[in-house]
C-alpha cells in the first residue's frame, strides 16, 4: 500500500529570470495560440486548414519542376496571389490572441507581475509576426527545397528565395501591426475577426475602383499609387523597389522609395494605436 | 519589519479623492483591509503594486518604493484581483504555469509551482478542465493559486470571498488563515465584511473615504468585555428584575439580556435565580467586542 504524505508548503528558491524570460514565453504562448496548439480540437480546424491551403500552390509548383521541367509559382509573387488566405488567418487568428484577455480581463494579472504593458504588446505582436512569416516562409522554402532536389536548367533562384523571405517578414510585421491594432479595438472576438476582413475587402476592393477609374481617364501615373492601398500589393512594390523583381500588379507602382515609407509609416501608426489602446485598458 | 508602510499617500482621480493623506503601516501576518465599497480599498493595492501612482505621498512594499521599484515589487508580490479573471477556454493548470512563467520561474519549475499550488488551493483532478466549466469557489481557488504561484512574500488578496456560498466562504478563510501562518506568506487581505477578518486577521485597518480610521492588533479590537450574555427560554423579564434587585446592571437586548459582571458571584447569580425561577437557561456567553461595534463607534464619530 502506498500512503500520501502531506509534505506541506514547499517555498521555491530556484532562479527568478527577468523579463527576457517572461516575455518570451509569452510570445510563445501566444504563438501556440494562434495555432490553437493545446487548446481544443475546434479551434486547430481554421489555422490548419489555412496552413494546409498556404502550402498547396508550392506542391503544385514541384510537381510542375518535377513532371514538365518548368517553374511554377514565382517567389516574389506567393504572397500576393495568396493574399485571400493570409488575410483571413489574420482576421480569425489576431483576434484569438487579443481578445480573451481583454474581455475575460486576464490583463490585470500579467500586470501584475514583472512584464510590462510594453512587453505584453511586443509579445503579441511577434507571435502573430511569427505565425504570418511561417504561413509564407514554409511554402517557399518548400518549393526552393524542390528546386535544389529537381535540378532545374539554370542555377537556383536562391536570391528571390531569399529576396522574397525578407518581404514575407515585413509583410508579416505589417499585417500582424496593423491586424492586431484593429482586434484590440473590440474586446469581441467575434467583432474583431470581422473588423479586420472588412478593413481587408475594403482595401483590396477599393484599388480596381481607383484603377481603373484613373486609367480610364488617362491618368495613368496617378493610377499606379492606387495599388499601394492594399498592403499586399504595397509590400510588393517595396520588393520591386529593393530587390527589382516583376512587379505582380497591371501597369507597375509607382517609382522610389514611397511605398517603403508608407510601410515604416503605417507599421508606427499601428504601434502607437496599439500602446494608446493598451495604456487605456492598463488604466482600468 | 514592516511590510507595507504608507506616508500621507494620496491619491486624486479627477471627480474624486480615493485615498487622502493615508499613513499606515502592516507587519507580517494576515492583514484585514477594512471598507465600504468605494473605501479605496483596490487603488490602495494598485498603488502598491507599482501599477498607478500616487498623487502624492509615498508607499513602501517590501522596503521597496512604489514608484521606482514598481517592477521588483511585482515580483516578489502576488495579487488576487475582485473581479473575475479567468479566460474560460484554458485549463486551470495551464493557466497557472502559464502565469508562474510570466512571474519569472522556468518552465519544468512553473509546473511543479502549479501543481503544488493548485493541490493546497485545494483542486485536483478538476484541475485539467476548461476554467469555463468551473463554479464560483473553484474559480475562487485558481484566482488564489495564481497568486500564489511563484512563491511570493506576500499577497494582496481583493475581496477573496465574494460571491461564496457560507461554506466556501468558510473554506476560503481557512486557506488565507493558513497561507499566514503555515506558509509564512504574509497576506494583505481586503473585505467590506468585518466579520470575516475576525477570524483571520493579526491586525485590521480600517479606512473610509480614503482616510484612517483605525489600524490596530486584532486583540485590541476583539477584547473581552465585562459583560456576559445570557439566554432563557420564556421568562427573561422576571429573571431580569430578580437580577436587578440583586444588584446587578442588566441590559435587555431582544430576547437576550446583558448582565455586567462584578465577580465569580454574578455567575452563581444568574444560575441560582435561573433555578429558582424555574427557567430553561440556553446560553450563558462571554461578551466579545466584535470589530463592527467598534467600526460603527469610529465611523458614527468621525
Amino acid at each position: 500500500m502506498s500512503e500520501i504524505y502531506d509534505i506541506g508548503y514547499r517555498h521555491y528558491d530556484g532562479p527568478r529570470l527577468g523579463r527576457a524570460h517572461s516575455t518570451r514565453a509569452l510570445a510563445v504562448h501566444s504563438l501556440r495560440a494562434v495555432f490553437g496548439l493545446g487548446r481544443t480540437a475546434r479551434s486547430k480546424i481554421m489555422p490548419f486548414a489555412l496552413a494546409v491551403i498556404m502550402l498547396l500552390p508550392a506542391v503544385v509548383s514541384i510537381a510542375i519542376m518535377a513532371l514538365i521541367g518548368q517553374r511554377g509559382m514565382g517567389y516574389s509573387a506567393y504572397a500576393v496571389i495568396m493574399q485571400a488566405v493570409l488575410a483571413t488567418f489574420l482576421a480569425s487568428q489576431g483576434p484569438a490572441i487579443i481578445a480573451p484577455d481583454l474581455r475575460f480581463r486576464v490583463l490585470p494579472l500579467y500586470l501584475s507581475r514583472p512584464v510590462s504593458i510594453v512587453d505584453y504588446v511586443g509579445a503579441k505582436v511577434t507571435a502573430m509576426t511569427a505565425a504570418l512569416f511561417l504561413m509564407v516562409a514554409v511554402p517557399l522554402t518548400l518549393i526552393y527545397l524542390g528546386e535544389l532536389l529537381i535540378d532545374l536548367e539554370g542555377p537556383p533562384q536562391t536570391k528571390e528565395y531569399l529576396g522574397a523571405l525578407t518581404m514575407a517578414l515585413v509583410l508579416a510585421v505589417l499585417l500582424s501591426a496593423f491586424g492586431l491594432a484593429i482586434a484590440s479595438l473590440t474586446p469581441r472576438r467575434g467583432l474583431g475577426v470581422a473588423s479586420v476582413i472588412a478593413v481587408y475587402l475594403l482595401a483590396s476592393a477599393s484599388v480596381p475602383i481607383f484603377y481603373g477609374t484613373l486609367t480610364s481617364t488617362g491618368n495613368d501615373a496617378v493610377a499606379r499609387w492606387a495599388w499601394l492601398i492594399n498592403p499586399f500589393w504595397l509590400v510588393d512594390a517595396v520588393q520591386v523597389w529593393l530587390f527589382g523583381t516583376t512587379p505582380n500588379s497591371e501597369g507597375g507602382y509607382p517609382p522610389g522609395p514611397a511605398s517603403a515609407v508608407i510601410v515604416v509609416v503605417l507599421i508606427a501608426v499601428a504601434v502607437s494605436v496599439l500602446a494608446l489602446r493598451y495604456r487605456k485598458a492598463a488604466s482600468r | 519589519m514592516h511590510i507595507l508602510a504608507t506616508e500621507g499617500l494620496t491619491k486624486r482621480f479627477p471627480t474624486v479623492t480615493a485615498l487622502d493623506q493615508l499613513t499606515v503601516t502592516a507587519g507580517p501576518g494576515v492583514t484585514g483591509l477594512v471598507g465600504a465599497n468605494g473605501a479605496g480599498k483596490s487603488t490602495l493595492i494598485k498603488i502598491m503594486l507599482g501599477l498607478l501612482p500616487p498623487t502624492g505621498g509615498s508607499a513602501r512594499v517590501l522596503d521597496l518604493d512604489v514608484t521606482t521599484q514598481g517592477a521588483q515589487i511585482r515580483g516578489l508580490v502576488g495579487y488576487m484581483p475582485e473581479h473575475d479573471c479567468l479566460p474560460p477556454d484554458v485549463s486551470a493548470t495551464e493557466l497557472v504555469v502559464h502565469l508562474a512563467q510570466m512571474s519569472g520561474l522556468p518552465r519544468t519549475a512553473a509546473r511543479e509551482r502549479a501543481a503544488d499550488v493548485l493541490r493546497h488551493v485545494g483542486l485536483a483532478e478538476e484541475r485539467y478542465r476548461a476554467v469555463g466549466g468551473y463554479s464560483t469557489g473553484m474559480k475562487q481557488r485558481v484566482k488564489l493559486a495564481q497568486a500564489l504561484a511563484h512563491d511570493p512574500k506576500l499577497i494582496f488578496l481583493d475581496e477573496p470571498t465574494n460571491g461564496l456560498d457560507p461554506r466556501g466562504r468558510d473554506e476560503m478563510l481557512t486557506l488565507i488563515r493558513r497561507i499566514g501562518a503555515e506558509f509564512g506568506i504574509s497576506v494583505l487581505v481586503t473585505s467590506h465584511l468585518l466579520g470575516e477578518l475576525e477570524r483571520i486577521c493579526d491586525h485590521v485597518i480600517v479606512i473610509d473615504g480614503g482616510r484612517l480610521l483605525r489600524s490596530s492588533a486584532i486583540a485590541e479590537f476583539t477584547q473581552a468585555t465585562q459583560s456576559v450574555t445570557v439566554e432563557v427560554e420564556d421568562g427573561a423579564t422576571p429573571l431580569a428584575a430578580r437580577l436587578a434587585e440583586l444588584g446587578h446592571t442588566v441590559t435587555p437586548h431582544g430576547r437576550l439580556l446583558l448582565v455586567e459582571v462584578t465577580g465569580p458571584e454574578t455567575f452563581d447569580a444568574i444560575r441560582d435565580t435561573a433555578v429558582d425561577l424555574d427557567l430553561c437557561l440556553i446560553r450563558l456567553e462571554q461578551g466579545r467586542h466584535r470589530i463592527e461595534d467598534v467600526f460603527r463607534e469610529e465611523v458614527a464619530g468621525v
